[in-house]
């Protein structure tokens, strides 16, 4: 790109480089014609020193290429002195004026060769573009765009090295950028924006299987391994709300369909729990499962979720056991429900049966079915 | 491309020796060409670059959208619809007699399709991460370039706007009536309505990435949620975002044509053959 014609051929028509100091002093009034316009070959020079002397817009419009005849001799010295007296006094707003367009001269034969490589490059990116947009398309849409087509303009991709596999590769790595960068925003010293319990709204069920039965619940038992202990550990209800104090937060709940709801809940928090019970040595994930859901077909619709131990220890994350000031009812994960607010509402996980500590990322549901699996807010 | 085709360049000044008036191509002596350094190269790049970015961003996150809309009227007895978007598609596809399901006619002919969820939040994140990087780019250039002077607007604005507004406004009655209608001076790079829609366009992408921002991580960024009021405030102006840049499009477009072949040739190869030859006219 050092060829091309620079954009501002006319900086040196500012009074503010008449007005400044260097501009005032001979020698730079003094510099050859030629080698101050010579814009191809001074791209990034310096407006004071590229100053053309005496080059007024009205006076010499015209910058020229190497090797022309210069058309106005060096100025007076007392020019530079004259337009800085009549210039601006402001500064400001000097630098912000819009400078003249000067034109330049360009040989003909390298304009074209410039012109031409240009308008190459716009045919090669729209085919690039055109060639990527097709590649990165889900399935689905590929064939609806293309109909029976699909298949052989697919192939022909894929003996351009663009494989379906090579596609996917490039889209989960967007995903696990952009989980990379949830991460390095996430902060376990800032909190969760908090509302009023006048605001709460409207909290759905999201979930398309069936509301399992309240018989699962006089069974319930939440089994703690991957403990430090050795041991594992399985608690009542009773044990974790006699045993943990109450915490309640008025928060939003962020779905990653796009709506959200602002609920009050109250529980115990993770953090306790993990102090209470601490992980083996090593452990940086909890994974959290439960094991009551029914699909629509009443089949057992086992949820799992990962969640990193740092997220887990927040203070706002909690084992929620209360919703609105009353007990979590069942379609809302009763009688235990993990409350993650600043992770995406996938991840708060209903009806909680077990946790595991794990050195190592465990499964996710979501994960599994092409979101991303870090889902930091 | 050929600049010897263009009946609008400057005319040829007198060749400084009678041979290189031949116009042999391949000779240094040959006439150069008046021409006006119109924008930087970064500039040129980001700008088409937008448009495959804008374009995929759109449809990904149209389909995104359609997991949860946030304009929403209590639901429709009739449709089962709660859905403006979705209300609007059926009506086209009653319109335009189209095939397939009406329900997801908006979200099938503008998206990349309902129940896409997964699929279109992916691309989203790929493009909207290069659409960064490209403004990214475009700013540079801007700077490098010195061309953010040119867009900066300026007291004389609104009447510079106004008179341009008439002048569309006139031009194909005044054609159809053979009438002379001239185009407004223009003193500087771009007319005033040119130069508030390139100062807003950049405005209006910042805006949609930061309102992009706001509801991608409203618990990190907190604040920047809070200066869209709330989550749902940062869903509605990213919506209108994206209303309003590709709404952009069709003026923008338009009156590329409308101007001519050198203002389309100045965004690939950076330079005008309009050559003012009174800059103070």
């Amino acid at each position: 790109m050092t060829d091309e014609p620079p954009i501002e051929p006319g900086r040196e028509e500012t009074t503010r480089a008449a007005a400044s100091p260097d501009a005032s002093t001979p020698s730079v009034a003094a510099t050859p014609p030629d080698a101050a316009a010579d814009h191809a070959a001074t791209p990034g020079g310096t407006p004071d020193h590229a100053a053309t002397p005496g080059g007024t817009p009205a006076a010499a419009p015209t910058a020229r290429v190497p090797g022309a005849p210069a058309a106005s001799s060096p100025a007076p010295p007392a020019a530079p002195g004259r337009r800085a007296a009549a210039g601006r006094p402001s500064g400001l707003a000097d630098f912000v004026r819009e400078r003249p367009e000067v034109p330049i001269e360009i040989s003909r034969p390298q304009l074209q060769a410039q012109s031409r490589r240009d308008f190459l490059l716009l045919a090669g990116g729209v085919l690039v573009s055109a060639a990527g947009a097709w590649w990165l398309l889900p399935d689905r849409t590929r064939g609806r765009l293309a109909g029976p087509a699909r298949e052989r303009l697919d192939s022909l991709g894929a003996r351009l090295g663009m494989t379906r596999d090579r596609a996917e590769g490039i889209l989960n790595r967007a995903l696990t950028f952009d989980d990379d960068v949830a991460e390095a925003l996430y902060s376990r010293g800032r909190r969760v924006r908090t509302y009023e319990r006048s605001q709460v709204t409207p909290l759905r069920n999201n979930y398309d299987g069936q509301t399992p039965g309240p018989e699962y619940l006089a069974g319930w038992r939440l089994r703690v391994s991957g403990l430090a202990s050795g041991r594992d550990e399985s608690l009542a209800i009773d044990d974790l709300t006699s045993r943990f104090p109450l915490h309640e937060q008025v928060t939003r709940l962020v779905c990653v369909e796009g709506w959200s709801a602002v609920a009050w809940w109250g529980g115990l928090r993770f953090a306790d729990l993990l102090a209470a019970f601490p992980p083996a040595p090593g452990a940086r994930w909890a994974a959290l499962r439960s094991s009551v859901n029914l699909d629509g077909d009443g089949n057992p619709d086992p949820y799992y979720v990962s969640i990193d131990l740092e997220t887990a220890r927040h203070p706002q994350t909690l084992l929620a056991t209360r919703l609105g000031g009353r007990p979590l009812p069942i379609e809302h994960g009763a009688p235990l429900r993990l409350l993650v607010p600043m992770k995406l509402g996938l991840k708060n996980i209903k009806a909680v049966t077990d946790i595991a500590y794990t050195a190592v990322e465990p499964r996710d549901y979501w994960n599994e079915r092409g979101y991303s699996k870090y889902d930091g807010l | 491309m050929n600049i010897e085709s263009d009946p609008k360049s400057a005319p040829v000044p007198p060749a400084a020796t009678p041979a290189s008036s031949r116009q042999a191509p391949a000779r240094p002596s040959a006439p150069p060409a008046r021409v006006i350094p119109k924008h930087h190269a970064l500039v040129r790049l980001s700008h088409w670059a937008n448009v495959p970015l804008l374009l995929g961003l759109a449809a990904s996150g149209l389909a995104v959208y359609w997991a949860a809309p946030v304009f929403m009227h209590a639901a429709d007895p009739a449709s089962g619809s709660h859905d403006y978007l979705r209300d609007l598609g059926a009506a086209a596809a009653r319109l335009l007699h189209s095939g397939g399901d009406a329900r997801t006619w908006f979200y099938d002919h503008l998206s990349l399709g309902p129940h896409a969820l997964a699929d279109s939040l992916r691309l989203h994140w790929v493009l909207a991460y290069l659409f960064m990087l490209n403004g990214a780019l475009y700013l540079v250039g801007l700077i490098a370039g010195g061309g953010w002077r040119a867009l900066l607007p300026r007291p004389s604005d609104v009447a510079d706007a106004l008179a341009m507004m008439r002048f569309y406004a006139g031009v194909v009655p005044m054609a159809l009536l053979r009438r002379p209608w001239p185009h407004p001076p223009v003193r500087s790079k771009y007319n005033a309505l040119q130069r508030s829609a390139y100062f807003a366009m950049p405005l209006l992408g910042a805006l949609a990435v930061l309102s992009g921002w706001a509801m991608h991580k409203p618990v990190q960024l907190g604040w920047l949620e809070r200066l869209f009021v709330n989550y749902d405030g940062a869903r509605i102006v990213h919506f209108i975002c994206m209303l309003v840049l590709t709404t952009f499009l069709v003026p923008h477009v338009v009156l590329v044509i409308a101007d001519g072949w050198d203002t389309f040739r100045s965004m690939v190869t950076g330079w005008s053959a309009r050559v003012k030859e009174a800059p103070n006219d």
